[in-house]
């Protein structure tokens, strides 16, 4: 089958085309060639100016993610026939959220910054000797030792498309690696440093990243370990652990969320205020909650042992924990 | 020009492991390499890691399987010291923050391998490599090890017989620079894309051998060549020895377990060599399916294969099509594993003082003829950190000698000598015509003329390369430039291998000669060394080291 190929070009000290541009390129496609090798192909035989990272070819060294037809993937992983009939085309572009360097190639550095932000190794309590890890251990932080640096979930990541600082679910994942591991000895500390700004609270839950994971780490998974453990170490004096508790709080008290109260259980009365504006416009729009004129729901009592109920299971979970600390 | 204690080539497993054992003697190692330290093929290991470390097994026996596996070329001594370290580097590896898989209780589940005589290859699911791999990366974080990553070493310059340095090319913008050292050490692993069919990465290209050839230190065993059992046949992706391992089956095209045939005793978990070659002589007997055999594990069951093999299962669904769980995976025998590779000693040292060399690119020589599986990644990690002692030691003991001053502008003149041709052939052309060269003349089966012919072939090759012309003419990630300096390198491992194994009149592990059919002690109980004399390859050989373990026939 041949295949048309739109592949974004770009070589800023081209003196005739420094912009970006859409190249295509004829391709023979057989059954079960991927976008990696068609783009190997059109390099060997077409043009061998055509720049893009590649390694392992079999999903396991992260070198090769691209976009394809708009979304972030393994060009190694991904077979160009199925994808051509599904997306209707084949365009090639570098990953977003990621600056073009040259074709397909994208400045990796700040990558491998955020990872290096998050001090991705195991720090083990001091004079303690090691925790065995059992079975359970292994498996609480397996889904997260999947991940192979590729970059697909912060190219998809809302919360970095808006602010380039944000620690991001790659490196997110790889603290949940290192927090979750059972011989950690400075989770708390860990737990502390992600509570801050462009930490961990910034990500706006919109499961990209778990979605268009290739390797099934499910970064906002390990996202959502870090922000209840952190909670759970009593680390809470940040907007994004207070908005949970007024959540928690709201429901408790009324059965429901309150909106209209939480900016200011989130940010507190003075940092609200500076919120007016930005409130202003939600009102334009038609988008600020109202305070509920009947706030407390009927069935109150049955959220209440809702919570009784919840309380008490991680009482007993803690317990657990202390019992095997102890044994070590 | 930067200037360091020790740089290191290649930042895969051995590399990395080096540079945190350099570091952690106080001294200011860096990486240079043509990939990020976690896309090197180490990446790619699978099945797992060796290390005797139950009481009902022993460094000897270890010792034993490893030296039974190397068809008694690999020099017991430092088998003896491999097996002897391996507990202790898993213990190390674990203490970093990898996690091995477990068993029930609680300790480190092992699994067999072929060749071995006892379940004893650690492992993570199928992702040994890979755990391994991110967990050194980790380490490398930790102790702040410099990285120049996307460089491209095109020599490593030597002067009055020591090393001194390297010239690399930063791929990004093209620019050539000096790295000035007291030492170097070359971890670039191996060389599988000389081959057509390889489960190597597109960057294993051997890099390494060929900037130590040319740096005037010597290869060792290079005719031996691993061929993997089980790989992907369009792609030559890896299907790890752990399905065998896990209890999979090797079936023909009558549905028969043919291994029982050619290793009565183990069956599929016989060595890779005699694997490899009971497939192809299957498939050339007319008894293969489409040019594979079938790797069958459905009697496994859908939950064993997930837990123990889950990237298995998806590679064979995203590049063959085939589910395992519902079908037999067709696979065929891929060039693997480099045996040989430049001759050090136990701490990393080649004949070029200053020079190191460790993990797959070294031959030191644990794997003689033919490589367990699981030993590779111990090899990795044990020689990789004795060679990160044995650089450090010299590089405390010898100052920082001078540079020499017309090394760059030598690089740059060999660099715009490719750049500045008009016209010529394409590089990726000859590549491919060297792989096709490689595959039919050197491969599972060999003889003199096939051997023979396939070196006039590849000189002809040589000779054209010198004229191949670049269509990239820009400075900017050319990797049309990089991958002629590879292509150089690649030509002359090339004819390392075909040498070695035309002058071998034996069959030894991974070399079968159909016109020597048999092992033969008398006059072959030595390694090959090539070395490079004036632009031209000289043979040389050196005896085997044996001390516990007198050759004997060997029968799986």
């Amino acid at each position: 089958m041949k295949i048309k190929f739109k592949i974004r070009r770009y070589n800023p000290v081209d003196t005739e085309a420094s912009e970006p541009y859409i190249q295509a390129y004829m391709c023979e496609v057989p059954e079960g060639m991927t976008v990696l090798e068609a783009l190997l192909k059109i390099a060997d035989e077409q043009d061998p100016t055509l720049s893009f990272r590649k390694s392992c070819r079999s999903a396991i060294c992260g070198s090769c993610a691209v976009s394809i037809n708009g979304f972030s993937k393994l060009a190694c992983n991904t077979q160009v026939i199925p994808e051509f009939k599904k997306a209707g085309e084949m365009l090639i572009e570098p990953l977003a959220n990621h600056t073009p360097l040259k074709d397909l190639i994208v400045d990796f550095v700040p990558f491998w910054r955020k990872m290096e932000k998050v001090s991705p190794y195991l720090t083990p309590a001091e004079g303690e000797s090691a925790p065995a890890v059992t079975p359970e251990d292994e498996e609480r932080v397996d889904r997260s030792q999947r991940c192979i640096m590729c970059g697909c979930c912060n190219a998809e990541c809302n919360s970095l498309a808006i602010d380039e600082n944000f620690i991001a679910p790659a490196a997110l994942a790889k603290a949940w690696r290192i927090v979750g591991d059972v011989r950690e000895g400075n989770a708390r500390r860990r737990l502390h440093r992600l509570s801050e700004e462009h930490g961990m609270w910034d990500c706006v839950r919109c499961v990209h990243c778990t979605q268009y994971c290739p390797k099934d780490v499910a970064p906002l998974k390990a996202i959502e370990e870090l922000r209840s453990s952190a909670m759970k170490e009593g680390i809470t004096d940040n907007p994004g652990a207070k908005h949970v508790e007024a959540m928690r709080d709201s429901v408790e008290r009324f059965g429901r969320l309150d909106e209209a109260a939480m900016t200011f259980k989130t940010l507190g009365f003075l940092r609200s205020l500076g919120m007016i504006p930005f409130g202003l416009r939600m009102e334009k729009h038609g988008k600020l909650p109202r305070p509920h004129i009947f706030a407390q729901i009927e069935e109150l009592d049955e959220v209440k042992k809702i919570y009784e109920e919840s309380e008490r299971r991680a009482k007993e979970e803690k317990r657990e924990l202390a019992s095997r600390k102890k044994g070590w | 020009m930067v200037i360091h204690d020790i740089v290191i080539i290649g930042g895969g497993l051995a590399g990395m492991r080096a540079a945190i054992e350099a570091s952690r003697a106080g001294l200011d190692a860096a990486i240079v390499s043509k990939i990020y330290p976690v896309r090197s093929h180490s990446v790619a290991a699978q099945g797992g890691i060796n290390a005797a470390l139950k009481d009902t097994d022993s460094w000897e026996n270890h010792a034993f399987d490893t030296v039974k596996g190397s068809d008694y070329l690999g020099d017991q001594d430092a088998i003896e010291l491999l097996c002897k370290e391996a507990p202790f580097d898993i213990m190390e590896l674990e203490k970093m923050g990898a996690i091995f898989s477990r068993d029930p209780e609680g300790r480190i589940a092992q699994r067999p391998f072929g060749g071995a005589g006892y379940p004893r290859t650690c492992y993570l699911a199928d992702r040994t490599g890979h755990a391994l791999l991110h967990v050194m990366y980790e380490q490398l974080v930790k102790h702040e090890v410099v990285l120049y990553d996307e460089w491209h070493v095109v020599k490593v310059v030597v002067e009055d017989g020591t090393a001194r340095g390297v010239i690399a090319l930063e791929l990004s913008t093209g620019k050539l620079h000096r790295l000035h050292s007291k030492a170097v050490l070359i971890a670039t692993g191996g060389y599988g894309r000389v081959f057509r069919t390889t489960t190597n990465a597109l960057s294993s290209t051997g890099d390494g051998m060929g900037l130590a050839l040319d740096a005037g230190a010597e290869l060792m065993d290079m005719e031996f060549v691993q061929f993997h059992p089980t790989v992907l046949k369009r792609t030559g992706i890896l299907m790890t020895e752990g399905c065998r391992g896990e209890g999979g089956y090797l079936l023909n095209s009558k549905g028969e377990r043919f291994m029982s045939r050619y290793a009565p005793k183990v069956q599929e978990l016989a060595s890779r060599d005699v694997v490899s070659r009971a497939e192809q002589t299957e498939i050339e007997e007319g008894r293969g399916v489409d040019g594979c055999v079938l790797l069958d594990l459905r009697h496994l069951g859908a939950d064993k294969i997930n837990r123990k093999l889950p990237q298995i299962r998806s590679l064979a669904i995203n590049f063959a099509g085939v589910d395992p769980v519902e079908k037999p995976i067709p696979v065929k025998p891929g060039a693997h594993y480099s045996m040989g590779g430049i001759r050090t000693d136990f701490d990393g040292a080649t004949t070029v003082p200053g020079l190191y060399a460790a993990g797959e690119c070294a031959c030191v020589s644990v794997h003689g003829a033919n490589r367990l599986g699981g030993n590779s990644l111990l090899e990795a990690i044990v020689f990789g950190r004795r060679a990160g002692i044995g650089v450090s030691n010299f590089s405390e003991s010898n100052g920082l000698l001078p540079f020499p001053a017309t090394a760059l502008k030598e690089a740059a003149f060999e660099v715009a000598d490719i750049t500045k041709r008009d016209s010529g052939e394409s590089p990726a052309a000859l590549r491919e015509e060297m792989a096709g060269v490689m595959e039919a003349h050197s491969g599972i089966f060999r003889d003199r003329t096939r051997l023979t012919d396939g070196l006039r072939k590849l000189r002809d090759i040589r000779e054209r390369f010198k004229g191949v012309a670049l269509t990239d003419r820009g400075d900017y990630y050319n990797n049309e430039l990089l991958q002629v300096i590879e292509l150089a390198q690649m030509l002359k491992i090339s004819e390392a291998i075909l040498l070695g194994a035309v002058e071998r009149e034996e069959s030894r592990g991974s070399h079968f000669r159909t016109d020597f059919p048999l092992r033969n002690d008398k006059d072959w109980m030595k390694h090959t060394l090539v070395s490079l004399k004036d632009g031209e390859m000289k043979l040389g050989y050196k005896a085997v080291t044996v001390t516990k373990f007198q050759p004997q026939e060997r029968k799986y």
